[in-house]
């Protein structure tokens, strides 16, 4: 099939979802599809959000490709008689966001004006697509509740998972995502300060731009609680081949965002890996993946409860191998893969 | 710099532009930018998706990024502080094209007011630009005669020069292009009935069309060339492309009236090799300097199949003209340090 | 909210006096600065002002950090110039007082600008072919101006103070009918809030009025439009079986207008009663308001949005006499007397005849006049449908500058709006964004 996968993006900002695009892509095409990635720029800036989505509505690839799958938002305003969303997430700041300190649209008569104005158009995107999949419950709930549409579930997997092993457990918990606020990094450093067991803990991944003070931060929080010893710092993009082998050799994954939509790579590279979880409760997707004593550990964000749980993974090695195995059943349980997915959104 | 290479696409189809940017973002980030490839789909039929597709592109952003290189209309309609134009094709059907049998838009009211509005906001927009730069001497005099602006010409550069090398110097001459009447293969096969040396013809490139085949088919035929003439029908790979100019003699490249000078050309000089063009070939004229890079003859068989033999009586001549046409390539910039330097100044 | 409020605020204009009331009013509701052209004779605002002498004088930059600008207009060019040069840069809500801004941008044009070329331009893009050969006979001096006739109403002229408007409130809603018709914003009608002022009020005596007659008033600058022939005449038909009255006029005048008023008292034999008393100040009109049993507001064709006398008249709990039409039309009918335009001088007589006889029916007019004043023109009112509409303003305002991009990306391309292209997007936005 020819298929075009659209999605927006921010040049040279690298999130979540460009590797999500990318893999899709590897994926339609090692199955013999023939695909048209299309990438439109796209700024966040409110003010300049109506004409951006009439751009794209204007824009019109409705004459080619058998299927159209968007991705980011709001690609789905093109237009295309097979249209499926594999919808990863909304613009949050005038849905759940709305009404909190993250809304970026003042609550004047006029930002009331843009946050109506986007959510129509959204609505009326959403609606001419013959499929939705979302890539967790939260956010199909979502779209339940703010837009009144139905989405399928679809658990984006990663690439070529086999690429991961498990080598053995050694003695440090991994925290390997990009470094921000709301990743928590910080809060896993709190954690190892009230661990009764000698565990240590790795923390991986480039700092996002605005994330200098959170580093330094935590580079600060190490030093000041004589840490030193027990935390490791690599504060860069990690190679594949890196990434698998500190993934190979930890104990466990910690992986605690706030408030995140999916469970996360991360999380995913753990459990192919053999390797348990630690999250946290209020960590949002991951909570979907890992079930609590199954494949991993939740407890509260708070420091002493997540330093519990480190603890009884350091006890307890066979706990945490038999957990990491869990983990690889999990995954197959909830149909996390690439059959799974190019079946669900071409059929 | 964080540069944006923009370009239009058409979903699926991918052709020499296209090729070109990929190229051209690709060696951005080897000159050590940070680059990406922003291609935006256009459609022009019918012609209100053409206004359509104008409107969209002014409409679009390009945050966080500090200089934008603009290939083709409409994409080059994207708004940015920082732009300049590498430009490839202008709306042709608005400009050279129409009256013509190639005009695409409709004869009728909405069809010419297209027309004005493609010539109008050209000519208003691409006057805001930084600086203008053009892939040949024909998209500047086009653009200097309908909209009255300057630009320099910037040769696009071989995409992949490392590939092609010069073993030695056989006897055959290569042409490797998708074949048309317009590259004329025809004419390539017709003066393989009179050159007298040993020298072999080798096409390589898919036909076009059925009659495309037939005609070369026909000649080859008719005139006991099989042994003459070997054409590769089916796609060959770069490796192999690259491998055959390198055994090469000389390279053919007589198309008709082309813009530019073609790949060809680049290719046959980078594996020193001469190249023999035709005097009505067009943009060829820019690197094919008679005598001393190849020869350039009448779109005559006999004169073609003269300057093959002229080539294999004096091998010397030809290595010495192949290399004095590498030479030339990189007199005229017609590289990617000249276009990496020019782009992002 | 952050307001500014643009109002001349010379104490010879009734629109500064209303706007002294409300920004007082809204000031409690919202931070607000007064704007307003330097004058000689400025009123007195606790409201934070900003004062400026040329429209360019106005810092844009400063006028873009508030949430909204208003700018009243009325028809009177030497209050309203600089207001209208600062609307031209920075769109905002207009407040429009008058149908007719006709003697406005004539004298903008063939005074200020001294373009006569612009004038015909500007009249015959607004009304066609006759708009421009009107308008050429005027410059050539071949006819007088329009708006020295009832024709004014023909070219009213108010559509170009309309242009970037945000949004557009009136006083009426025959005005808000017209202003809808032309402009594709919001629109709306809010009551007048002109209050009464507190000044001290001269005696009759003092006044120069007989104790016993019956004291009938009209105030204003004495034009044809005021009707002020059928009244005179009116007068003159009543003989001498009504009560004593003494019939004063109290406003600058025309020259020939008033001579032919004077002509036609002499001819009803009224000079005893009728009294041309030219311009007065604020304390001596505000004293002969006190005291008149009687106020005659006549208008036609209705050229003002609203009338501040009537509105003043009313609350003075006055026999108000008006012309049915415009603004006047729209008051409730036991509130005030309404004449029919093509009846004038017969109905009029028979009001008056009425209202000179009967002490009772005067009062009880006087009482619903009031009544309904107190309800519906003061500013408290006024402030709070303000506020309403100023939010629906703000609401609409991403809508309406949307739009204006998008027109002027399409014009910069080249498009014109009659292309069916043009409609096409328009559409598809509309759809996309707005449509339910």
């Amino acid at each position: 099939m020819k298929i075009i996968v659209a999605s927006t993006t921010y040049p040279f900002v690298e999130g979540g979802s460009t590797l999500f695009v990318e893999w899709l892509t590897e994926a339609l095409k090692s199955r013999s599809h023939v695909v048209e990635t299309l990438l439109i720029p796209f700024s966040p800036d409110y003010r300049k959000m109506l004409d951006q989505m009439l751009a794209l509505r204007l824009l019109d690839v409705s004459e080619h490709g058998d299927r159209l799958i968007a991705v980011r938002p709001p690609s789905y305003l093109l237009r295309h008689p097979r249209k499926v969303l594999w919808f990863i997430h909304h613009h949050r700041t005038v849905y759940d966001l709305w009404g909190t300190k993250y809304q970026d649209i003042p609550p004047t008569p006029e930002g009331h004006t843009y946050r109506d104005a986007i959510i129509h158009a959204d609505n009326i995107a959403l609606r001419e697509a013959e499929k939705i999949f979302s890539n967790s419950k939260v956010v199909a709930c979502r779209l339940k509740r703010f837009n009144q549409v139905d989405a399928r579930v679809l658990y984006p997997p990663i690439w070529a998972p086999e690429r991961f092993r498990s080598g053995g457990s050694g003695d440090y918990m991994l925290y390997l995502s990009r470094i921000t606020d709301h990743k928590r990094q910080l809060l896993a450093v709190e954690a190892v300060r009230h661990t009764r067991t000698p565990v240590k803990l790795v923390i991986a991944g480039a700092p996002d731009p605005e994330a200098e003070p959170y580093l330094k931060q935590i580079r600060l929080r190490v030093q000041e609680c004589s840490l030193d010893e027990r935390v490791t710092i690599i504060p860069r993009w990690v190679s594949d081949h890196e990434k698998i082998d500190l993934f190979a050799g930890c104990l466990a994954a910690i992986y605690m965002p706030f408030d995140e939509d999916s469970y996360g790579y991360p999380s995913l590279e753990a459990h192919h890996s053999g390797k348990a979880v630690i999250t946290s409760t209020d960590s949002g997707g991951t909570n979907e993946l890992i079930v609590d004593g199954e494949n991993g550990l939740i407890p509260e964000p708070d420091p002493e409860a997540i330093a519990r749980a480190m603890d009884q993974l350091y006890d307890d090695r066979d706990l945490a191998r038999r957990m990491g195995a869990a983990g690889k059943e999990r995954i197959s349980q909830l149909g996390i893969s690439w059959d799974t997915a190019l079946d669900s959104l071409l059929s | 710099m964080r540069i944006a290479v923009v370009n239009n696409c058409v979903p699926f189809l991918t052709g020499g532009a296209e090729h070109l940017a990929q190229a051209l973002t690709t060696k951005l980030i080897e000159y050590g930018h940070q680059a990406i490839l922003v291609r935006i789909p256009f459609r022009w039929e019918p012609p209100a998706k053409i206004v359509e597709s104008m409107l969209a592109c002014r409409l679009m952003c390009l945050p966080n990024v500090d200089r934008m290189i603009a290939l083709k209309f409409p994409a080059y309609y994207v708004p940015h502080h920082d732009k300049i134009l590498w430009l490839l094709h202008q709306f042709r059907q608005a400009y050279d094209l129409w009256g013509t049998d190639l005009q695409g838009l409709p004869d009728s009211t909405e069809g010419q007011c297209t027309r004005d509005v493609i010539r109008q906001a050209d000519s208003r927009y691409l006057g805001e630009v930084r600086k203008i730069y053009t892939n040949s001497r024909v998209t500047s005099e086009r653009l200097k005669k309908y909209n009255g602006l300057d630009s320099e010409v910037l040769w696009p550069p071989l995409l992949e020069a490392e590939h092609f090398s010069c073993k030695s110097y056989e006897d055959f001459v290569f042409y490797p292009s998708r074949v048309n009447s317009a590259k004329r293969q025809w004419l390539a096969v017709e003066s393989m009935r009179y050159a007298h040396s040993p020298v072999k013809l080798i096409l390589a490139g898919k036909d076009e069309s059925p009659a495309d085949r037939r005609r070369i088919e026909t000649i080859i035929a008719e005139h006991g060339l099989q042994e003459r003439v070997v054409w590769y029908r089916e796609f060959i790979s770069e490796e192999l492309k690259a491998e055959l100019f390198s055994r090469a003699l000389g390279a053919l490249y007589i198309p008709y009236d082309e813009d530019s000078y073609g790949y060809v050309s680049l290719e046959s000089y980078f594996s020193r090799k001469p190249v023999i063009t035709c005097s009505d070939s067009g943009g060829t004229d820019v690197v094919v300097k008679d005598g001393i890079t190849g020869f350039t003859v009448p779109p005559e068989p006999r004169a073609i199949a003269g300057a093959i033999d002229r080539l294999y009586e004096n091998k010397q001549a030809a290595e010495s003209m192949g290399s004095s046409g590498c030479a030339l390539i990189h007199e005229l910039g017609i590289t990617w340090d000249r276009v990496i330097e020019a782009l992002t100044r | 909210m952050k307001i500014a409020w643009f109002t001349p605020f010379s104490r010879k204009s009734a629109i500064g006096r209303c706007s002294a009331g409300i920004v007082a009013e809204l000031a409690q509701f919202a931070s607000v600065d007064l704007w307003h052209p330097e004058a000689s004779d400025e009123r007195a605002t606790s409201v934070p002002r900003v004062r400026f002498r040329r429209g360019i004088d106005a810092d844009l930059r400063q006028l873009s950090e508030y949430d909204l600008v208003v700018y009243n207009f009325g028809n009177h060019l030497p209050f309203h110039r600089e207001i209208f040069q600062v609307s031209r840069r920075m769109p905002g809500l207009v407040v429009l007082h008058d149908l007719v801004m006709h003697h406005f941008f004539a004298s903008y044009f063939l005074e200020d600008l001294k373009d006569p070329q612009a004038y015909v331009n500007a009249m015959h893009r607004l009304y066609g072919e006759r708009g421009r050969e009107t308008a050429l006979g005027i410059v050539s001096g071949k006819r007088p101006g329009a708006w020295e006739s009832d024709e004014v109403v023909e070219f009213p002229f108010f559509e170009d103070v309309l242009d970037g408007a945000l949004g557009v409130i009136t006083h009426s809603d025959y005005l808000c009918q017209r202003v809808s018709q032309v402009f594709a914003g919001p629109v709306c009608k809010i009551p007048l809030a002109y209050e009464v002022e507190a000044l001290p009020v001269l005696s009759r005596g003092e006044l120069g009025i007989q104790k016993d007659d019956i004291l009938i008033v009209t105030v204003g600058h004495l034009n044809p439009n005021k009707r002020l022939h059928s009244v005179i005449r009116a007068l003159g038909r009543l003989g001498n079986r009504v009560p004593k009255f003494a019939y004063v006029l109290l406003g600058p005048y025309d020259k020939g207008y008033h001579e032919h008023l004077v002509e036609l008292v002499h001819a009803n034999h009224l000079d005893e009663s009728v009294r041309f008393v030219g311009y007065v100040s604020d304390e001596i009109l505000h004293s002969y308001m006190r005291h008149a049993d009687i106020c005659i507001n006549l208008r036609f064709p209705a050229i003002e949005g609203a009338s501040a006398s009537a509105i003043e008249e009313m609350w003075h709990g006055k026999a108000v006499v008006v012309t049915d039409t415009g603004f006047y039309r729209e008051l409730p009918d036991g509130a005030v007397v309404k004449i029919a335009p093509d009846r004038e001088e017969e109905e009029l007589s028979a009001a008056l005849r009425t209202l000179l006889g009967d002490r009772a029916a005067r009062e009880r007019l006087g009482a619903t006049a009031r009544s309904f004043a107190e309800k519906h023109f003061h500013a408290k009112r006024y402030v709070q449908e303000f506020l309403k509409f100023a939010w629906q303003v703000r609401g609409s305002r991403p809508v309406l500058e949307f739009a204006d991009r998008m027109a002027s990306e399409l014009r910069a391309l080249g498009v014109a709006s009659s292309m069916s292209v043009a409609e096409g997007i328009a559409g598809e936005a509309y759809n996309l964004f707005f449509e339910d």
